[in-house]
């Protein structure tokens, strides 16, 4: 469901200390973050993944998206309560359909 | 590829008896309830319409459940009619205007490519990883109920573009822009928050 890369950490936390300079300024970003969200939602084409690799271990600003998008997303499926449904409710729509 | 047949359809007429339909109706539907009740709270921000919803779509669901093919994707299917009885039924009583602006939204977002992406270049990922659930729930409720119906979809619900253009009846690309734009909304929102609770103090 969520990105098949990475999908237990953040990008480019080594890379501060690495040797390459990685880009500062990224000048597709609008396009970049649409790409990004398509591979953590599960749902980026061949072309994207293939894009999107090349590209994020080279671009800060892509590492920063990724990194932010990835959180977001970890953040309202582990952290936004999920609201149970009473029982009385189900147990009504049971008498309901028996009737 | 799931299918997910009209609700009103007469194409794909399952002939049930009493007994299959009860039997598919607590083995397909039932399992659900819960992701049905959070979609329905998370859309009207309320409890008691929250179990009226879920009630009313769930015997919907039994009404119509000669519409439902066994093997197919139920979850969808039944969000789908979820999402048309709070179109139909409780837009029009909750407490957001009756003409939800997130067209307006969406034309002001559209029309300036630009900003989408300042959106993203100061709030850091430390600091939503420091946020709790209630803040992040906040932000997240606070979007027009468009923006919000997709995020939850996709993000808390886990569900496909391709079921969630089925959920809405709105086009891939329109799930993907609308995703997009609500998504730059819900990060100002965080970052409006984490302004206002100083959680960006440690930023360099």
């Amino acid at each position: 469901m969520s990105g098949t890369l990475h999908s237990s950490t953040t990008v480019g936390m080594e890379g501060r200390q690495a040797t390459t300079p990685k880009k500062e300024s990224c000048d597709q970003q609008a396009k970049c973050l649409k790409r990004i969200q398509s591979i953590l939602d599960g749902g980026a084409t061949d072309e994207e993944k293939q894009y999107f690799k090349d590209h994020i271990e080279v671009c800060q600003p892509c590492i920063d998206m990724y990194n932010l998008e990835k959180c977001i997303k970890e953040a309202l499926q582990g952290k936004v309560e999920k609201k149970c449904c009473p029982e009385k409710i189900a147990a009504a729509i049971q008498a309901e359909i028996t009737k | 590829m799931t299918t997910m047949p009209e609700i009103m359809s007469d194409t794909q007429l399952q002939g049930y008896t009493d007994e299959q339909k009860y039997q598919v109706f607590n083995k397909e539907f039932m399992p659900h309830i819960d992701s049905m009740y959070n979609f329905a709270f998370r859309l009207t921000m309320d409890e008691d319409d929250a179990n009226d919803l879920v009630q009313d779509t769930y015997l919907k669901a039994f009404r119509f459940i000669s519409s439902f093919e066994q093997g197919t994707n139920a979850k969808a299917w039944l969000f789908r009619i979820l999402k048309n009885s709070f179109i139909n039924d409780y837009r029009k009583k909750s407490k957001e205007p009756a003409k939800v602006d997130y067209q307006d939204v969406e034309t002001t977002y559209n029309s300036d490519e630009a900003s989408e992406t300042e959106h993203t270049t100061d709030l850091r990922f430390e600091t939503v990883q420091d946020m709790i659930g209630d803040e992040v729930a906040s932000a997240l409720n606070s979007l027009p109920v468009d923006f919000r119906t997709v995020i939850i979809l996709c993000d808390i619900e886990g569900f496909t573009y391709e079921e969630m253009a089925k959920i809405l009846d709105i086009p891939i690309g329109t799930v993907r822009s609308r995703l997009h734009r609500a998504r730059n909304l819900l990060k100002d929102k965080l970052k409006e928050y984490a302004a206002s609770m100083g959680y960006n103090k440690n930023d360099d």
